[in-house]
């Protein structure tokens, strides 16, 4: 079969992922990137438009320091470096072990133009933020990859942020290495334009006895695809990968996870919540696999989705590919509307419907930003999620 | 206070009908109590005055202070004064029950035109109230309802009562699943709620709630209808007698 290629494919040599993909099945990006979005655009922003971006970010007050990165580029002059050592503008893309047949991961080491290198060593309770805003400019493709390094014994809060303002495709790409008994906590949230389109990689590889706690608020661009895939490479780890959605109008949002433990004594949890308000489209695909050396592994997976509309649509795929014989693992998924018991009752006791949905979607999200231990974190999280709310508010 | 019509309700989406032309007429300051046996229609009266979807109203008609109550949503209800303890208060998971007393009386308060109380009155009020109920610091911290015993889950329910300060009460088998320790802790809540501008509509299949609640009025309900009205000895002759007259009576 000879397959026509897009626009964007023949301008720029990029083989796109497409329905006949089993993992793509859902975002067929041949449709969706609908247009070439040239990559490597200098694009150079006006100040009160950072400015504005600047302010719009739910952590402007809680991260400590932070690297600000507009239009694919390290903005030193909107950056706290306080804590950080960073390596400014070097091209990190190429430089990668992680396997490249992802077409995300293609796509960035192609086009990517700037991102963070950090290593932290040491522990710190604040947060430290890698800010990516875009300004409004002619459709293009904004690439950027950060290498993290969490070296052994450190304890780090680090905060990934996606703004922007009109079109563009953002392509991130993370990788993250946790040495011995090092903790990471990361909250990404995406926030990123309606017209944008949002591409995304974390990939993880996790030491001995570490914990890394991974949480990542979905909300902005019309079209969002979330790779993920975190390894364990040494016994006595845990990793929590949650999640939550808040979707409305056509957004679409596809998160792909594979956790993959290769040795013994290992937990990991995922546990996404997702809202969907209109014609919205979430997808979750989770997949663990347990390798025949990684005995007593505790594995559970879990996505819950609150339907806020009857045209909206939650698509969840469980797998489990188990190797190793004395393993407790197990998947759950759930997709509804509001329980109507529930209404009723908060009704019965004077509260209107409006507050009263609002109160139980509000608890339902909730439950994804409790395993967050950041308090002000925890705190700009709600105070967004009110935010959504009291724009997706009505009373039928 | 109310004044209930020939009330005919039925299910909304099957056939089957409930109430079938129930006259009630209730005064400020009256305690009334509905006895029945099961499955005539009891728990559905509360329902329909409370406002529950399910039930169509096919005649008849409700009034409430004079106006009409089946006109009203569920929370509007609440804002002027109605209040239904429920026989299985619902569980809801992750609403604290502080947080959730705290929404609903400052929702009821904005509806009727009222200052909201501040926290810290509020705090003081639920505790006032909540030591007279035996409920402690410990259980207002927990999700509303859940994990609550059957007894804390009455007892919850009084104390929202007594919180909220409704005009009419209405209380569905507030007595089951509980033993005579826990009912009377649940009674002298309610007894305590009693006044001159209060009226109580106590909803019981046995008479042993009414030994505490001493009620002004008995009617016995069946097949969807009252079909006899007394003073507080009715309850008595039916303890003893049972149901069966009534059930072939209304036949």
């Amino acid at each position: 079969m000879v397959v026509q290629k897009t626009v964007a494919e023949l301008n720029y040599g990029l083989s796109l992922p497409h329905r006949k993909m089993e993992d793509w099945r859902w975002t067929d990006l041949r449709q969706l990137v609908d247009k070439p979005y040239p990559p490597r655009q200098t694009v150079v922003a006006a100040p009160k438009d950072v400015e504005r971006l600047l302010k719009s970010s739910p952590f402007a007050k809680v991260a400590g320091s932070r690297l600000v990165f507009v239009n694919g580029h390290l903005s030193l002059e909107n950056s706290e470096t306080g804590l950080v050592q960073q390596s400014k503008g070097k091209i990190l893309g190429v430089a990668t072990q992680i396997s490249t047949d992802e077409p995300v991961i293609t796509m960035n080491a192609a086009f990517a133009t700037d991102g963070a290198r950090l290593k932290i060593s040491g522990t710190t309770d604040t947060p430290i933020e890698l800010l990516f805003l875009a300004t409004n400019a002619d459709a293009r493709t904004i690439a950027t990859r950060n290498v993290i390094e969490i070296e052994k014994g450190a304890a780090a809060t680090l905060i990934e942020t996606h703004l922007g303002e009109g079109t563009y495709l953002s392509n991130s790409v993370t990788e993250i290495r946790v040495g011995e008994g090092a903790r990471l906590d990361r909250i990404k949230v995406e926030l990123e334009a309606a017209d944008a389109i949002h591409l995304a990689h974390t990939h993880t590889t996790l030491g001995k006895n570490t914990v890394f706690n991974d949480f990542t608020l979905t909300s902005g661009a019309k079209t969002n695809r979330q790779n993920g895939t975190v390894e364990f490479k040494g016994q006595g780890t845990e990793a929590r990968v949650s999640g939550a959605y808040m979707l409305g109008g056509k957004q679409h949002a596809d998160t792909r996870l594979l956790i993959d433990h290769q040795v013994p004594h290992c937990t990991s949890r995922e546990i996404f919540k997702c809202v969907m308000d209109d014609n919205a489209r979430g997808i979750f695909q989770g997949k663990v696999i347990v390798q025949r050396d990684a005995q007593k592994t505790d594995g559970k997976q879990s996505s819950h989705a609150l339907l806020l509309s009857e045209t909206a649509e939650f698509d969840a795929k469980p797998e489990l590919e188990i190797f190793a014989d004395d393993v407790v693992c197990g998947h759950g998924a759930t997709s509804g509307d509001l329980n109507h018991d529930h209404l009723f009752y908060l009704m019965s006791r004077g509260i209107p419907p409006a507050e009263a949905k609002s109160l139980l979607i509000a608890t339902f999200v909730g439950e994804a930003f409790d395993l967050i231990a950041h308090e002000g974190i925890k705190e700009a999280l709600v105070k967004f999620s009110n935010k959504w709310l009291s724009q997706h508010r009505r009373a039928s | 206070m109310l004044e209930i019509k020939n009330l005919h309700v039925k299910l909304a989406d099957e056939d089957r009908v409930i109430l079938n032309g129930l006259t009630l007429s209730v005064k400020a300051g009256e305690v009334h109590a509905i006895m029945g046996p099961n499955g005539s229609g009891k728990s559905t009266l509360s329902y329909v005055l409370s406002g529950r979807e399910g039930y169509e109203v096919t005649e008849g008609s409700v009034t409430y202070k004079g106006e009409d109550l089946l006109a009203m949503t569920p929370s509007d209800r609440a804002a002027r004064g109605v209040f239904l303890a429920f026989q299985y208060p619902i569980e809801i998971p992750g609403v604290a029950t502080m947080q959730f007393l705290k929404v609903a009386l400052n929702s009821q308060r904005k509806a009727r035109g009222e200052k909201e109380m501040t926290t810290p009155d509020f705090m003081r009020l639920v505790k006032e109230r909540a030591a007279k109920l035996n409920i402690g610091p410990e259980m207002l911290k927990r999700p509303v309802n859940v994990g609550f015993s059957g007894g804390e889950k009455k007892r919850a329910e009084i104390l929202q009562m007594a919180v909220l300060e409704p005009a009419l009460c209405v209380l569905d088998e507030t007595d089951s699943g509980l033993d005579i320790d826990a009912m009377r802790v649940v009674a002298d809540g309610v007894n305590s709620l009693r006044s001159p501008d209060r009226a109580m509509i106590v909803i019981t299949h046995y008479q042993r709630l009414l030994d505490y609640i001493v009620p002004d009025h008995v009617h016995v309900l069946s097949r969807g209808r009252i079909v006899k009205s007394g003073g507080k000895s009715l309850a008595l002759e039916l303890e003893a007698k049972g149901y069966a007259e009534f059930e072939s009576e209304a036949a």
